[in-house]
């Protein structure tokens, strides 16, 4: 008959547990989504509401004009197809690149395996802003200054892949290999029909983040190339920060255009983008 | 005679070592081309004064006669029509074409259109359009570019400033990414939606996000001071407006409180997955020993989940000594004073800027031994822990 009385007081105590840790995460949450508001309640307001204090918080009427004015001042359309062009290729580059590479360091026995893998592991240490320079004379040298195939074809493989993968590719027990050998399966098909499948998780994960980070590329955009054609969204949204920098109803429509895609895909695909990340750190 | 171990010596073994190669054919190849070389090169490029020149390249047009007016127009920044007609048929547009005098007899044409360069000679009695080529010109200097940057008060300035960035913004995101992956390892309800709140700045692009801060950081219309000042005006005190992209000692303070923001939601995932995986077995027992709240926290899941700390320790300490785009964005140049220049920022304005490949180079191969180094102690570490555990 021991302590009703405790029972209750824990009862209590864990009640204003709950209540402290859940006010925690909401303003923790009201933090991180209050400048997507600002963003979007902003990219809606006229002039003059946009620098008005205190702020509008929720403009009345809503000015959907905005849009269609920020995406009229600048190339946007051009520069949407050059992001999801690159953003595409580059994502379905890697994907077949990592696949193949990725299996070969995962089920094959072959000559200088040990070698080339560390070679790859030693190439997560090198920070690309270093080979800037040299990849611009490169490039140069190649005739690829402004040229797509600059913006896309570095972009296709992925030695961070290759590893994710091929954790993926261990697990497929040899006895399926062997038995399709038997039957005559060739090795290529054997890896389209029967090991891509088992992996299809990690190639998720490989092909969402490739496509948000060569959606969001920066500054190798700016150096490989110097003409608007070849812009992409976040390069064009830079050059339109410089020529509206007081229009902040302008920038932030724009802004909000640049996101959406992200966004779109996000909500999409939640559940792999946080199970990707989750496992960058459980390895 | 050298006898090969058994293995080399199958025939199957040679066979699947070439099938290997072939599935590893384009991995290597764009890797070696794009990765590799260049990285060898950034070391040979540190050495050598590095240069580009224009040249002449192939002929495009000989003019024979009638030389002294076209110098005429040329002289006064005009183009010879009959050039225009040509260059027209060449993809051209009329306003995309300018023409400035190089040096004596020498002519620079430049179509914007079409980024291409052109250069007119005067050559006895003609006149020959050539199409201008870049070539680069390597002289090698020794130690000089690295001498140099240390002797340049940017370059110290951009390793102290991210060094300091580094310092403060690692330990301050992860301390309370820490905090926040126990909160939400603690809430059952509604813990989907606040993994995703949080893990969206982290997706969103830099360029697109920045720019928001920019407008949240606005001296007089910005949403931050007014949020200060509504916060200051609570406690009775008026808050002065800060100056946080003008004033040399807010620059870097507005850049770490923005990336805390955009990486503590990602971090705190990271940890979170990392304790979940903690087995429930010594919670329990750590419960039926009487252990409070705080003990197990500090003597249960802080060491458990050290491998994940670390990783993420050292993952954004690498990331955040790269940083660059924040910065070109936020303060549109390195900041006042150059309070924000980092190193990065230094390799791009000294190679794209001042085409200064050769210094540019160098201070990328010093970023590179910090990075290094860094990768060698994780390495070293994880190593000695995954000894012990086993």
């Amino acid at each position: 008959m021991f302590s009703a009385q405790g029972t209750a007081i824990y009862r209590v105590r864990r009640g204003l547990w709950s209540v402290l840790i859940y006010s925690l995460l909401l303003f923790t949450a009201v933090i991180m989504a209050l400048p997507f508001f600002w963003m979007i309640t902003t990219s809606l307001k006229d002039v003059y509401q946009a620098l008005r204090l205190p702020p509008v918080w929720i403009p009345n009427p809503l000015h959907w004009e905005n849009y269609v004015s920020a995406w009229n001042a600048a190339p946007f359309g051009r520069y949407f197809f050059n992001s999801f062009l690159i953003a595409i290729t580059t994502t379905v580059g890697e994907v077949i690149t990592t696949i193949f590479a990725a299996y070969a360091f995962a089920k094959m026995n072959f000559f200088g395996k040990s070698v080339l893998f560390n070679l790859f592991l030693g190439t997560l240490m090198i920070p690309g802003q270093m080979l800037l320079v040299p990849s611009f004379v490169l490039i140069n040298r190649l005739g690829g200054y402004n040229t797509y195939w600059a913006l896309i074809i570095p972009w296709t493989v992925s030695v961070f892949g290759v590893f994710l993968l091929r954790q993926f590719f261990r697990t497929i027990p040899d006895e399926f290999w062997d038995s399709a050998r038997l039957d005559g399966c060739s090795r290529i098909r054997y890896v389209l029909q029967i090991a891509v499948p088992q992996a299809r998780p990690g190639i998720a994960t490989v092909a969402l983040f490739k496509f948000v980070g060569s959606w969001n590329a920066f500054l190798w955009v700016i150096i490989m190339t110097d003409r608007v054609q070849l812009r992409t969204v976040p390069v064009g949204l830079r050059y339109f920060m410089q020529e509206f920098n007081q229009d902040y109803h302008l920038l932030m429509a724009a802004a909000t255009m640049a996101i959406v895609p992200i966004l779109i895909l996000f909500f999409f695909a939640q559940k792999q983008f946080i199970q990707g990340v989750a496992r960058t750190g459980l390895r | 005679m050298i006898k090969l171990p058994s293995h080399l010596r199958s025939r199957r073994f040679w066979g699947e070592t070439a099938e290997a190669y072939l599935f590893l054919l384009p991995t290597l190849v764009v890797l070696g081309v794009f990765t590799f070389y260049p990285f060898v090169n950034a070391f040979v490029y540190s050495l050598y004064d590095i240069r580009t020149r224009t040249v002449p390249g192939p002929v495009v047009y000989v003019l024979e006669e009638g030389l002294d007016s076209w110098t005429n127009l040329l002289a006064r920044g005009r183009i010879p029509e009959d050039l225009v007609a040509l260059l027209e048929k060449r993809g051209a547009k009329r306003e995309d074409l300018w023409v400035r005098l190089r040096q004596s007899a020498r002519w620079v044409l430049k179509d914007e259109g079409n980024n291409q360069e052109y250069i007119l000679i005067k050559e006895g009695d003609k006149l020959i359009a050539y199409q201008a080529t870049t070539q680069w010109a390597l002289d090698p200097v020794g130690w000089s570019n690295f001498r140099q940057a240390f002797r340049d008060p940017d370059f110290t300035k951009a390793l102290f400033n991210t060094l300091k960035y580094v310092g403060i913004s690692v330990p301050a995101t992860l301390f309370l990414a820490l905090l926040l992956a126990t909160l939400l390892n603690q809430a059952l309800l509604g813990r989907a939606f606040f993994r995703l709140v949080n893990f969206l700045p982290y997706i969103t692009p830099v360029v697109a996000i920045t720019m928001v801060w920019q407008w949240i950081y606005d001296r007089d219309l910005g949403l931050l001071n007014y949020i200060v000042s509504a916060v200051a005006r609570l406690f009775g005190t008026k808050a002065s407006f800060f100056d946080w992209l003008n004033d040399a000692r807010l620059a870097l303070p507005a850049l770490i409180i923005m990336n805390v923001w955009r990486f503590v939601g990602y971090q705190a995932l990271i940890l979170l997955a990392g304790m979940q995986g903690i087995d429930r077995e010594y919670y329990e027992a750590a419960r039926v020993d009487g252990a409070s709240g705080w003990q197990v926290w500090r003597r249960i899941t802080i060491p458990l989940l050290s491998p994940q700390i670390f990783f993420v320790f050292i993952i954004s300490m690498i990331g955040s000594f790269k940083i660059f785009e924040e910065v070109y964005i936020l303060f549109m140049g390195p900041g006042p004073q150059k309070s924000a220049l980092t190193i990065v920022y230094y390799v791009f304005t000294k190679a794209f800027d001042s085409g200064h490949y050769g210094l540019a180079s160098a201070a990328s191969v010093i970023l590179f031994a910090i990075i290094f180094a860094l990768s060698l102690f994780q390495l070293t570490v994880v190593q000695r822990r995954v000894h012990y555990e086993r």
